[in-house]
């Protein structure tokens, strides 16, 4: 196969990276049933509940992915075809508070070439090995980083069933998505996009004290399901500081999600980060900070593999 | 490092590590999860050459260290203890290499298997396999023996220890008696062992009086760690103690509290004195060799020299029979402050100041000498300190002494020694001085006649089979040449800033650092053999080191004072008629 390193460092060309800790932006169109636990004309803020108890395993899941490369490929009618050479990595943080130790429970580390160029081959340099990953459609560079998220979704429920036990509550981060069947499952929203709540209802959202949640609703979106937020330790006071949306499966009762929700109002907050420490303070929670910083170690060094992918190139292009 | 890195192949404690440099000198390990590494541990490990055999490089962990992997601020720690993040403990060991064997100086590879050394190959790495002769120092932190080379103590490469260290945590002379201990029972030395000698002035406390007698306080685990060693825990068996003579006393006991009896009393006559010429060495203070008077000094010694007579124990100068040392100071003096003997004695070019400084101190060495140096006592009977008819060890006891009487004594008794070993001009026997505060015998500063003896010993006994074990609180503070002809350097326990001189250099900086809470027993010993000091622990002393640990006397010491000299050889001089020798 015959492809080009793009010189520039693939930092530049496009990061994916969720912007900043701002407010929700767009209203969505997805219906919201706000009547699950109170009704709507009834909501409040709901504080923790002396009589639950945070579990004593929470596992952690997330993933990191990085942008090796961007490539183009020579195709033999002339043509080209954008694509990039991508690592990403998977793993799951087990926090067994009672034994007080946090340990990298599993990590997955996975590459990949993503490109819609139908002559593209692995590309192998030494001990690394790009598997191609072919994309559908025409392939522009700005569409090929979101189709690193599939395989790296895969590789997160891959590491995180290897390690589930009775009695614990595994917290991934980002929505859930195709991860609603896992048992005691949270999806961890740090980013607020959407507008789900109308007006009044958002009012008791942005009114929420640290360590209080609003009731839970049911989304009608296509990959529906149980929400709430929650306000996680904070110093500051603007509206939308510290407050994070989790989710859980929808095929859950209404009083299982309940239960949850109430789960997740003692085990989230302690693991709040502190500002000065993390840029995405409270919101990016310190065991995902501290996963993230093993995973990426474990990704390997990004010049040394764009080093490589060029070597690769022109070995390939002999 | 990832899990399946350390679980590959072999079963070590680590692997060689990437992030810091690896050189072939030094280098980081990574410790596996599950095992430890501490300092002075051996290790050993691989590196594969592509057309030549394998190295092996072999080292001393001179450093270990532990963090958490992970965290990014100190406050991480309390994070990671709750539980909440991610860490990994890990550990790492530095390891000085000692041993690159071929010696093809290549760093080991990043991600080497290190192999704890064991058996043979802890061996290997300290060089005791290319010691023919190994003479047992102590055990390691691994509870292994360590040896030190014969031939860098028996001259036949190198000679003398220098040992430092506080006084009173060092324990440096308890070293140096273990060191002597092995020397004379390991039979590494063969045949030389059983002639070779030991002179040992003891300066604090009667502390080495009782090196003969067992050591009631030791017990099984201390005579496990003997046998270990291939030594078996006992005194010296063949002790001859010293001792100057009781003040005011005119028969001449010697003048000791703690040890009754098998104890000698030394003493010079006045004609030996004079004979001799031991005057310089009552002027042995380096502060002494400044003045002016040295003239004077020689001049007077030469005089005594020429024109003393022996008489009846005293000496007899220009008719005037002397019969004590005050005698004989009053008649130099006498002869001086007269205008007309003063030039035969001083000298013609000598100017009155100098004499009278002379004088003065001759005149303050009085209440000094005046036990050691005797006209009153029998000249037939024995009184010398002489290695080569005495003992296996003999032990001058020094601690009463004043300092100028110390200088004194130490002076002649080397001199006589030296001379003695000069004559005779074979190495063979061996004969070891051990010295304790060899800084005020031979200072950085300034010369004194004993400076010049130590400094012959240090430069040339090791041909003629005089070995230096020489004992010091500050290395920095003795003579830099007898330090330097140490083939064998020791600390103990050092004094913080002490620790930073250049002296010890030879330390790594971690050892550096450790030598300040050393704790008794505990020593550290260079040798040119291995680039890395040893670390090792030596036994409690199998024999007394006070008179509360004294055992049963062995039977030679309880022999009286007359028993114990050579009977035959008062009845045969036919002089001695008030020596009867029972």
């Amino acid at each position: 196969m015959r492809f080009y390193v793009d010189a520039w460092d693939p930092a530049y060309g496009a990061s994916f990276e969720a912007a900043g800790g701002g407010g929700p932006a767009a209203p969505s169109s997805a219906q919201v049933d706000a009547d699950v636990e109170l009704p709507a004309t009834d909501w409040r803020a709901i504080g923790a509940r002396p009589d639950v108890v945070a579990p004593d395993v929470v596992l952690l899941v997330d993933g990191v992915r990085r942008i090796d490369a961007s490539v183009w490929t020579a195709e033999d009618d002339g043509g080209s075809y954008p694509g990039i050479a991508a690592s990403y990595a998977a793993g799951v943080v087990r926090c067994d508070l009672d034994r007080g130790a946090a340990e990298l429970a599993g990590s997955k580390v996975g590459r990949g070439l993503f490109t819609a160029s139908p002559s593209a081959q692995d590309v192998v340099a030494g001990s690394i090995r790009y598997p191609v990953h072919r994309v559908g459609g025409t392939g522009e560079l700005s569409k090929l980083p979101a189709a690193v998220q599939a395989p790296l979704t895969a590789l997160e429920v891959a590491v995180s069933d290897a390690v589930r036990t009775d009695g614990d509550l595994l917290v991934v981060d980002g929505p859930l998505r195709s991860r609603r069947n896992l048992p005691r499952t949270l999806g961890y929203i740090k980013t607020q996009h959407s507008q789900y709540l109308d007006a009044r209802l958002t009012t008791v959202v942005t009114g929420l004290a640290p360590g209080q949640r609003c009731p839970v609703f049911r989304l009608g979106t296509a990959w529906g399901g149980y929400s709430w937020y929650l306000r996680l330790p904070v110093a500051g006071g603007a509206p939308w500081a510290g407050i994070v949306r989790m989710e859980c499966s929808a095929e859950l009762t209404e009083t299982e999600a309940i239960e949850l929700a109430d789960l997740s109002l003692v085990t989230l907050p302690r693991f709040a980060s502190s500002p000065y420490k993390d840029p995405r303070a409270p919101q990016n929670l310190i065991p995902i900070a501290g996963l993230e910083r093993r995973l990426r170690g474990l990704l390997g060094d990004a010049r040394l593999l764009h080093r490589v992918l060029i070597g690769a190139a022109r070995a390939g292009r002999r | 490092m990832t899990d399946d890195l350390i679980d590959g192949p072999g079963d070590g404690v680590g692997r060689v590590l990437g992030t810091a440099d690896a050189t072939p000198l030094t280098f980081w390990t990574a410790v596996s999860p599950g095992s430890y590494l501490q300092l002075d541990d051996v290790v050993v490990t691989r590196r594969e050459l592509p057309d030549r055999e394998p190295v092996t490089i072999a080292g001393v962990v001179t450093q270990v260290r532990a963090r958490h992997e992970g965290a990014q601020f100190d406050s991480d720690v309390f994070a990671i203890a709750d539980g909440t993040l991610p860490a990994q403990v890990q550990e790492a060991a530095e390891v000085t290499t000692t041993r690159v064997d071929p010696e093809f100086y290549v760093p080991p590879t990043p991600g080497a298997v290190v192999h704890r050394a064991e058996g043979d190959a802890r061996a290997r790495a300290l060089h005791f396999d290319r010691m023919e002769r190994r003479i047992p120092m102590g055990m390691g932190r691994d509870g292994v023996p360590v040896y030190l080379n014969a031939d860098f103590l028996d001259g036949t490469r190198g000679a003398h220890v220098s040992i430092s260290g506080i006084s009173g945590v060092a324990t440096k002379t308890s070293f140096a008696t273990f060191l002597l201990y092995s020397v004379f029972r390991s039979g590494v030395l063969g045949g030389d062992a059983v002639n070779a000698k030991a002179l040992i002035f003891n300066v604090k406390g009667e502390d080495l009086l009782f090196l003969d007698h067992p050591n009631a306080r030791l017990d099984d685990a201390t005579r496990a760690g003997y046998a270990k060693l291939g030594l078996a825990a006992g005194a010296f068996p063949d002790v001859r103690v010293h001792a100057p003579p009781r003040v005011g006393d005119s028969s001449g006991t010697p003048d000791v509290s703690s040890r009754l009896t098998g104890v000698d009393s030394f003493y010079w006559t006045l004609s030996e004195f004079c004979a001799d010429r031991l005057l310089p060495y009552v002027f042995a203070d380096a502060d002494d060799e400044r003045q002016q008077y040295t003239m004077v000094v020689h001049s007077v010694a030469a005089h005594l020299a020429r024109y003393a007579q022996p008489a009846d124990g005293g000496v007899s100068i220009d008719g005037v029979r002397l019969g004590s040392y005050a005698d004989l100071v009053d008649h130099i003096v006498e002869q001086l402050n007269d205008d007309e003997t003063r030039g035969d004695w001083a000298g013609s070019a000598v100017g009155l100041g100098t004499v009278n400084a002379f004088a003065r101190r001759l005149i303050g060495s009085k209440k000094d000498l005046g036990r050691l140096i005797r006209g009153d006592l029998a000249t037939r009977r024995p009184h010398s300190i002489n290695t080569s008819e005495s003992a296996q060890v003999t032990v001058v006891d020094l601690h009463n002494l004043p300092d100028r009487a110390q200088r004194f004594v130490v002076g002649v008794t080397l001199k006589s020694e030296f001379e003695r070993k000069e004559k005779a001009g074979t190495a063979k026997p061996l004969l070891f001085v051990v010295l304790d505060e060899l800084n005020k015998y031979a200072p950085r500063e300034g010369s004194s006649p004993i400076k010049e003896v130590l400094l012959d010993i240090a430069e040339r006994g090791r041909s003629l089979g005089v070995i230096l074990v020489g004992a010091q609180q500050t290395a920095s503070e003795v003579e830099r040449r007898i330090v330097t002809n140490s083939a064998i350097r020791v600390v103990g326990r050092l004094d913080p800033a002490e620790a930073s001189r250049p002296e010890y250099g030879f330390l790594p900086p971690a050892q550096r650092q450790r030598a300040l809470l050393a704790k008794p027993g505990t020593m550290f010993v260079n040798q040119p053999d291995i680039p890395v000091p040893l670390c090792l622990e030596f036994p409690f002393p199998a024999w007394a080191t006070r008179v509360s640990e004294a055992g049963r006397a062995p039977s030679e010491t309880l022999r009286s004072i007359t028993q114990a000299a050579d009977p035959f050889a008062v009845v045969g001089s036919g002089t001695a008629d008030d020596d009867i020798p029972f």
